[in-house]
């Protein structure tokens, strides 16, 4: 008798966690039949996105506009999953996303490789695939409809560049700069980029690259190894991090081992150059004279997709590549412009009142 | 004759017993340590005196840095001999467990504007909070141990798996980032001290442990408990009640521990803070030379334990090695103590000893 | 006798093993049909049953190997981390050192049967404690993971992703897709290996000698010694067939992945764990099942899935749900062992 009790207990908690389950989406309730869910659906569009994961605030502030963008009151569903850094998570949720047949599968892939078969899938299914920040290498580039982001490369020769011409007009030889590229996670686009500019420029300046160490994006790892790198060199004067939060935590170190950050490299201090410039903190940096220049990462990739997906619906095509315009911050009025490949990019110099527009436009 | 004899049988009684001593383990393992640093490059051991940007005096240094992170363990490292010495289990949720504490702080604190301007509340508050939530968690994990019999590693499995996502949901999965600068002290430096606050915290922390060992029954109890359960409810004991009162006090350690990191920070990553740290705290038990199967305990030596475990990250990361190639080293560490430790190779070691003491008798008396 | 009594007669006849194994399968089928009625759609199509299938070939094998151990009276939270090296290995191997398939296999065999002999050594015949051996085990292989290669990349070699990319069709089960085509439902490799494992081992277990050795053992050590068992042979046979599967489900893992990475497999021996005893496996041995393991796992995935068409954030809401079940089942356990011993006391 007492079995039999425990068998009804186990039944019905399991069926309660369902209901309960069902009940916090809020959507659907018990007399719901099949027809009435396909109403829903013909209304509002359905989109799955994929984020790879919440490591920085450029990545929270990416998935902030894709949320808000893709509301339920602007006529769509959003499935939103977070990879966590793994590509295998990503793969099962376009997997998930493809059973549950959404209309559209967004993509921000964590590494650029492996996407080839699942891909594939999407494109035998008829879910049109829209990738967004990184790239993927896939060896069919019908594979994705078209691809929203930045120029990485780009980002990365602008601040080379302003390195480049700060030097020129501070006379400082070359040969005296010892820089440090604190890279992001491996294999991202990101940072395929923005390292590979500053290999380029290390290597035609003649600059000492002393080390290039992962930092996963993360302000923890970048404190975690500018630590090291502190304790393994005694000559850094120029740190290369490839986003605002390894940014801050190289900061930390770098007083933390009792030495300054600013811009006067021949006065010892040690120079700091990021990407992003998302967050007021970074912004505040730049002012601060802590981080010597921004190169802007322009993360509201919302209302860009939305554009996208708005003119998939009237059956029309759309580009395969869209660049962002981004632009390039510092408070030192050293470096006014910055030529890269024939063309001249302004570099905005930071006052409060540009820090509080910001702050308006992205709500940071 | 007999004097000499006399003699050489003093002395190795003597060396027998420093060995038998279980605070010999994490000693000699610290020695080690020492010795090889010292051979392969003495600069190791340099302490610098310098100003952070705040202009205060720091001390900074491959030692400094064992002393700041070593305390954090070291806090853990007491509450889980604790636990260890009367459940014979170990408690693999105090990871997760910081993440929450830490949540908790950033929450009391920011309320619900993630990026403010001032407090909320005294941080004090927050901590107390903190302090609580962590002490349900523990008493969550006592019951299940003490009162429904699980085994610990088992029932704290539950919090290891959902307690991050615990942490995330506290703060609606935002990153909250605190610009106040008190709040930093107390994982960083307090203006003026140029040792690092932790260690301070983990000096107070050791200091209040043993002022309750000795003056309480407390360590009596656990370690009845620890060693035979059912003689010690026969002696008019209750275990259940000392068991589930060890992961209480565990969860006071974590909330301590959530507040340093969280403050080394000042913001928190659900899915990376403390990761891996419950591995080290059992390591440092385990270091001391406690029994991981429950019983007799030495808090000292699993404190000791701790900054050891501290010392061999710190050297390896001079050398190099990956944060994350770190583990196998680890895993070598501790499969040598732990085979040194059992009684059948014990057994082997000490036959050997005797072999070898009965030659030299045998000479002498010949 | 009358019928409502034979019913509960039967009912007072089942053995703990059977009603653990019930609860499980009526869990199961409760959360899947729950699914249907309210998520439908997406759950009413096969292929979303055998995307379980696909994605979980390797915890499936994982978590037969840890039923084994469990029921053995032991414990290996080292399996994960075999997965990950063995992943990292073959990858290694078939890109940088251009090697054939099958030497792939044999060295994911290999490094699987080392932890397994290893650990089976230290805790079968130096009296070690399982898990301290078996942390020490997983630290070792996630340590030498990044020391093989520091970063995660995916494999080339064209023989692995032909292997990769099978697809074994199961007739009549397709569905129509949105644009109108007929989609057969397919299953890879890896699933075909993994239920092969699950029979298997369920045979072994359930018919030979020595699988009712492994429950005499884990049951009561000292009883199953007075009966002439050698425990010490016992323990080490379990543990040296729980790294054996850990090979093979590293290799499976490998090939639905398709690439070697550090942080794969992060947290599977946790999952391993909470299937085995979700499926009916009793912590402290003796009591056990790998068809309840099969379910195990089986729902641990269903959860996922509802959680992610639910909209709801996987990463987060999965860890809590899971963390919940896990807690009613070990609370059904205990509540069982404490019948169990009161029925002991009263006969």
């Amino acid at each position: 008798m007492k079995k039999t009790i425990l068998i009804i207990i186990s039944f019905a908690i399991a069926a309660l966690c369902i209901v309960a389950f069902v009940h916090g989406k809020d959507t659907i309730s018990l007399y719901d039949t099949e027809e009435a869910q396909e109403t829903i659906s013909n209304e509002s569009i359905v989109i799955g996105f994929s984020q790879l994961g919440a490591e920085s605030d450029w990545r929270s502030a990416n998935t902030e506009s894709m949320k808000t963008t893709f509301s339920a009151e602007n006529g769509y569903e959003l499935l939103f999953e977070d990879g966590q850094q793994k590509q295998s998570n990503q793969i099962t949720a376009i997997r998930t996303f493809i059973q549950q047949e959404v209309d559209y599968i967004v993509l921000a892939p964590v590494t650029e490789t492996g996407w080839d078969t699942v891909l594939q899938e999407a494109k035998d299914a008829g879910v049109p695939v829209i990738i967004v920040d990184r790239m993927v290498d896939v060896s069919d580039d019908t594979l994705f409809t078209c691809w929203v982001g930045s120029d990485f490369g780009l980002e990365g020769k602008k601040a080379a560049g302003w390195l480049e011409q700060y030097l020129a007009k501070k006379e400082i030889a070359a040969e005296d700069i010892h820089i440090v590229n604190i890279q992001g996670t491996i294999g991202a686009s990101a940072q395929i980029g923005r390292t590979k500019s500053l290999e380029e420029a290390a290597e035609k300046n003649g600059w000492d690259l002393l080390a290039e160490v992962p930092g996963d994006f993360t302000q923890a790892k970048g404190r975690e190894v500018m630590k090291e790198l502190l304790c393994q060199y005694e000559n850094i004067n120029v740190v290369y991090c490839e986003n605002d939060n390894e940014a801050f935590g190289a900061i930390e170190a770098i007083e933390g081992a009792g030495k300054t950050v600013g811009s006067n490299i021949d006065k010892g201090e040690i120079m700091v150059i990021s990407f992003d410039g998302v967050k007021e903190k970074a912004m505040t940096y730049v002012l601060d004279g802590k981080i010597s220049c921004i190169a802007e990462c322009n993360p509201l990739q919302g209302p860009r997709v939305q554009a996208i997906i708005n003119l998939l619906e009237r059956g029309g095509t759309p580009d395969k590549f869209y660049y962002v315009d981004e632009g390039f911050f510092s408070a030192d009025e050293t470096v006014e412009k910055v030529t890269v490949d024939g063309k001249e990019y302004e570099v905005t110099l930071l006052t409060q009142e540009i820090i509080d527009e910001r702050k308006n436009e992205f709500n940071a | 004759m007999n004097s000499k004899s006399v003699k050489s049988v003093n002395i190795s009684t003597f060396f027998l017993k420093i060995f038998r001593c279980q605070i010999f383990i994490p000693i000699a393992a610290l020695l080690l340590l020492a010795l090889f640093n010292l051979i392969v490059d003495p600069s190791f051991y340099k302490i610098t005196l310098g100003y952070n940007s705040a202009g205060d005096p720091v001390l900074s240094g491959n030692l400094m840095t064992i002393l700041d992170y070593g305390s954090e363990l070291a806090i853990l490292a007491i509450g889980m001999t604790l636990v260890t010495a009367a459940s014979g289990g170990q408690d693999i949720s105090v990871g997760a467990g910081i993440a929450i504490a830490g949540s908790v702080v950033l929450r009391v604190l920011c309320g619900t504007n993630s990026r403010p301007d001032t407090l909320q509340a005294p941080i004090i508050v927050a901590f107390l909070i903190s302090c609580v939530v962590a002490m349900l968690f523990g008493a969550f994990n006592g019951a299940l141990v003490a009162y429904f019999k699980i085994q610990p590693m088992v029932a704290t499995l539950i919090l290891f798996t959902a307690g991050r996502s615990i942490a995330a949901w506290i703060n609606n999965n935002e990153l909250p980032i605190i610009s106040d600068p008190t709040f930093k002290y107390f994982g960083g430096f307090i203006p003026g001290v140029p040792i690092p606050t932790p260690f301070f915290i983990a000096v107070i922390c050791m200091i209040i442990m043993a002022l309750v060992l000795k003056f309480t029954n407390l360590g009596l109890y656990t370690q009845a408990v620890g060693i035979n359960e059912s003689s010690s409810r026969l002696n008019g004991l209750n275990p259940a009640f000392i068991k589930f009162i060890t992961f209480v006090i565990l969860g006071l350690c974590v909330a301590v521990a959530g507040l340093i990191k969280v403050s080394r920070l000042s913001s928190i990553n659900y899915s990376v803070i403390a990761k891996d740290i419950e591995m080290d705290a059992i390591l440092a038990v385990a270091l001391g030379g406690n029994s991981l199967s429950g019983g007799k305990f030495n808090m000292t030596a699993s404190i000791l334990g701790a900054y050891v475990i501290q010392f061999l990250t710190t050297t390896l990361y001079k050398f190099n090695v990956q944060s994350d190639a770190l583990s196998a080293y680890k895993a070598v560490v501790v499969i040598v103590l732990v085979v040194l430790s059992t009684p059948v190779v014990r057994e082997y070691l000490s036959s050997l000893g005797k072999k070898l003491k009965n030659k030299g008798n045998v000479k002498e008396v010949g | 006798m009358p019928f409502g009594k034979k019913v509960q007669n039967k009912f007072k006849n089942i053995t703990d093993t059977n009603l653990l194994l019930m609860i499980t399968i009526v869990v199961f089928f409760a959360m899947y049909i729950g699914a249907i009625l309210f998520q439908g759609k997406g759950f009413l199509k096969p292929q979303t049953f055998f995307n379980i299938l696909n994605a979980n070939a390797s915890l499936i094998i994982l978590s037969c190997g840890m039923s084994l151990v469990m029921i053995t009276g032991g414990i290996d939270i080292s399996v994960g981390g075999v997965t990950a090296l063995v992943s990292m290995c073959c990858a290694v191997y078939l890109d940088f050192h251009g090697g054939s398939l099958f030497v792939a296999i044999l060295i994911a065999l290999a490094i699987g049967l080392a932890f397994g002999l290893v650990q089976g050594f230290l805790v079968a015949y130096l009296d070690i404690q399982p898990f301290i051996v078996t942390l020490a085990g997983m630290f070792f292989a996630r340590g030498m993971t990044t020391i093989v290669n520091t970063t995660p990349f995916n494999v080339a070699n064209e023989s692995f992703v032909a292997l990769k990319d099978t697809r074994i069709y199961v007739p009549g089960f397709g569905s129509v897709n949105k644009l109108g085509k007929y989609v057969p439902a397919y299953i890879e490799v890896g699933v075909v290996v993994a239920l092969l494992t699950v029979i298997i081992l369920f045979c072994v277990l359930r018919w030979t000698s020595q699988g009712r050795k492994f429950y005499a053992v884990g049951g009561n050590s000292q009883s199953a010694l007075m009966l002439g068992i050698n425990v010490r042979k016992t323990k080490f046979l379990s543990h040296l067939i729980c790294g054996l599967l850990a090979g093979i489900g590293g290799f499976v893992y490998f090939m639905h992945v398709g690439s070697g990475s550090a942080s794969h497999a992060s947290g599977m021996e946790m999952n391993a764990i909470a299937s085995s005893i979700i499926g009916g496996t009793m912590l402290t041995g003796g009591v056990g099942n790998i068809i309840g393991t099969f379910f195990g796992v089986l729902s641990l995935s269903t959860i996922q899935n509802i959680v992610s068409s639910a909209g709801l954030d996987q990463a987060w809401w999965t860890g809590i749900t899971i963390a919940a079940m896990l807690c009613l089942f070990l609370v059904v356990q205990s509540v069982v062992i404490a019948r169990k011993k009161k029925t002991l006391k009263n006969s």
